[in-house]
């Protein structure tokens, strides 16, 4: 594994592109982005080349608010097909997380005991650094 | 009325081969890709009373491998064994790979481009070159945009990803752990009766139970087993299929819908399929209703997915699968049985690509009359299985293929 993928403590680091640099830029600075279509509206995430409702390739990327529900959640204890630096942080819970300005995303739930989730539960962006050029958003209990 | 309506009846399968499964243990012969598909083929040839060169000019179809690493890989394959077909038929469609390329074969046979094609499948998931320790997936995994948006926030694969799902059915409609454990001690008996299978000890629900969250609510015995290995199968023209077997498998009923939304594109219900696209059709094309169904080979990566499958078919309403499992005998001598040869789930699952050959096969042991131990007795004679393949982004699976077989065409 080449240590370009790879961080220190053995995570998983993404390859930055031109398409997708804007989003871990803005985490960098605390600022969860998304990509929206300038032709229907619709929000996107992860970023798409095109708008996956009408096609528009029209797409900026637009800051939301951070503020989301809990879709659902899975609490893993064993790391399995991922990198195996996540071991120190198990367990880790994901979770599918529904941006109130109406887009979906994969995030981590933290600040709470995995006992403490919920389905329906309001939850809001806090940000860490993955890297120089990435940060990441994770939710906490809003 | 679908323009393919008409397409009921006209192949059939006539032969397939499922090689032993390897976990790969210490001192144990490793098989690579290309031998695990010559030996599949070759079972699949010997049962049909065929030889490679009788698919010169015609199709082969190639499952898409973690471990194919090559450019032209359906290519590769042929010349790997010598055979120099028409038509190279290949599938990227995980594990509903195996069931797509039957309907790429039907139309071909159909529109007369060939008239047989020879389908095979292997993976070695054990053994390919891994992209880090303890991480079983190859390098096209581990790069792009659809791997960036996960592995660095933390999605643990397969098993966070059905997790998810179950999570969400599990607030909005009942489930009680024992409905899933009940589907998974059923696969586990049958694979009991199952010489091929790799997991063949029986348990019980306590020991059900007791296995441990890997991702919680996901068990280990909820998961599938990893193996090497290799299927194939055969496909022809009904006419000729009936002058090489006594008992063809014939294709009654089919569909297929990839990336399937339930509800909007942004906001989609994960907790439904695209069966419920595909059973009513391939049901209405083969002709048959609920009740003429003698055995179901749902894809089962995990209970929650062939649990799913027995609400989306329509076997019962959505949200009562649970009730279902706990109202039916899954068992063979049952009223409703299901993954008659352990499943992969105890069958094990050769790479996230090839498992989706065994639903398919099984299918047709059954129809044929060829599943000794675990034969089904009533309605042996029409048998469902699904292929079910690919993982979304934050959503359920990416293709689902319905296929009806039959032993009258």
């Amino acid at each position: 594994m080449d240590a370009k993928h790879m961080d220190a403590a053995g995570k998983p680091l993404p390859e930055i592109t031109d398409a997708t640099r804007p989003f871990w830029t803005a985490a960098k600075n605390r600022k969860l982005v998304v990509q929206k279509c300038g032709k229907c509206g619709t929000l996107n995430f992860f970023p798409k080349p095109w708008c996956i409702d009408c096609g528009s390739r029209s797409l900026e990327w637009v800051e939301v608010s951070g503020k989301a529900t809990i879709y659902s959640f899975t609490t893993a204890n064993k790391v399995m097909m991922n990198f195996p630096g996540w071991k120190a942080d198990l367990p880790v819970t994901l979770g599918i997380i529904d941006l109130d300005e109406g887009a979906r995303m994969y995030g981590q739930l933290v600040g709470a005991q995995a006992g403490h989730w919920k389905i329906g539960m309001k939850v809001k962006a806090i940000f860490e650094d993955i890297s120089a050029e990435a940060g990441i958003p994770k939710f906490v209990p809003a | 009325m679908r323009r393919d309506a008409h397409m009921r009846g006209k192949v059939a399968v006539v032969g397939y081969g499922r090689t032993p499964y390897s976990r790969a243990k210490a001192g144990e012969r490793i098989y690579t890709v290309d031998e695990y598909l010559a030996w599949a083929a070759d079972l699949a040839l010997g049962r049909a009373g065929m030889t490679k060169n009788d698919f010169d000019g015609q199709a082969i179809g190639v499952a898409h491998a973690e471990a194919s690493h090559t450019v032209n890989w359906s290519a590769a394959v042929a010349e790997t064994l010598g055979i120099s077909p028409r038509i190279l038929i290949r599938a990227d469609q995980g594990g509903a790979s195996a069931a797509a390329m039957l309907i790429r074969a039907a139309a071909m046979i159909e529109a007369g481009i060939v008239d047989r094609a020879l389908i095979m499948g292997a993976d070695t998931p054990l053994t390919i070159p891994s992209i880090a320790p303890g991480l079983p997936l190859s390098p096209e995994r581990t790069r792009g945009v659809f791997w960036d948006f996960q592995g660095p926030f933390g999605v643990m694969g397969a098993n966070a990803q059905f997790a998810l799902v179950q999570t969400r059915y599990m607030d909005k409609y009942p489930l009680r752990d024992e409905q899933l454990g009940k589907i998974s001690v059923t696969a586990r008996y049958h694979a009991s009766l199952n010489p091929g299978a790799i997991y063949r000890k029986p348990f019980t629900m306590e020991e059900y139970l007791a296995s441990e969250r890997l991702s919680w609510p996901v068990r280990l015995f909820d998961c599938v087993p990893m193996v090497n290995g290799g299927l194939a199968y055969i496909v022809t023209r009904a006419d000729d299929a009936r002058a090489i077997t006594k008992t063809p498998a014939y294709l009654r009923g089919f569909a297929e819908v990839n990336n399937y939304y339930s509800g909007s594109r942004t906001f989609p219900d994960i907790t439904d399929t695209g069966f419920l696209q595909t059973a009513p059709e391939a049901f209405a094309m083969a002709g048959i209703a609920h009740a003429d169904v003698g055995s179901f080979q749902p894809y089962d990566d995990y209970p929650m997915v062939a649990l799913i499958q027995l609400e989306d078919y329509g076997f019962c309403k959505k949200g009562e699968g649970g009730r279902f499992v706990d109202e039916h005998d899954l068992r063979i001598q049952g009223d409703f049985p299901m993954l008659t040869d352990g499943g992969q789930l105890s069958g094990g699952q050769p790479g996230g690509a090839i498992g989706g050959f065994q639903p398919l096969i099984e299918a047709v042991t059954q129809v044929r009359g060829e599943a000794g131990e675990r034969q089904v007795k009533k309605n042996a004679g029409v048998s469902v299985a699904s292929g079910f393949g690919g993982m979304t982004y934050a959503r359920n699976n990416r293709s689902c293929v319905t296929l009806v077989f039959g032993a009258e065409a």
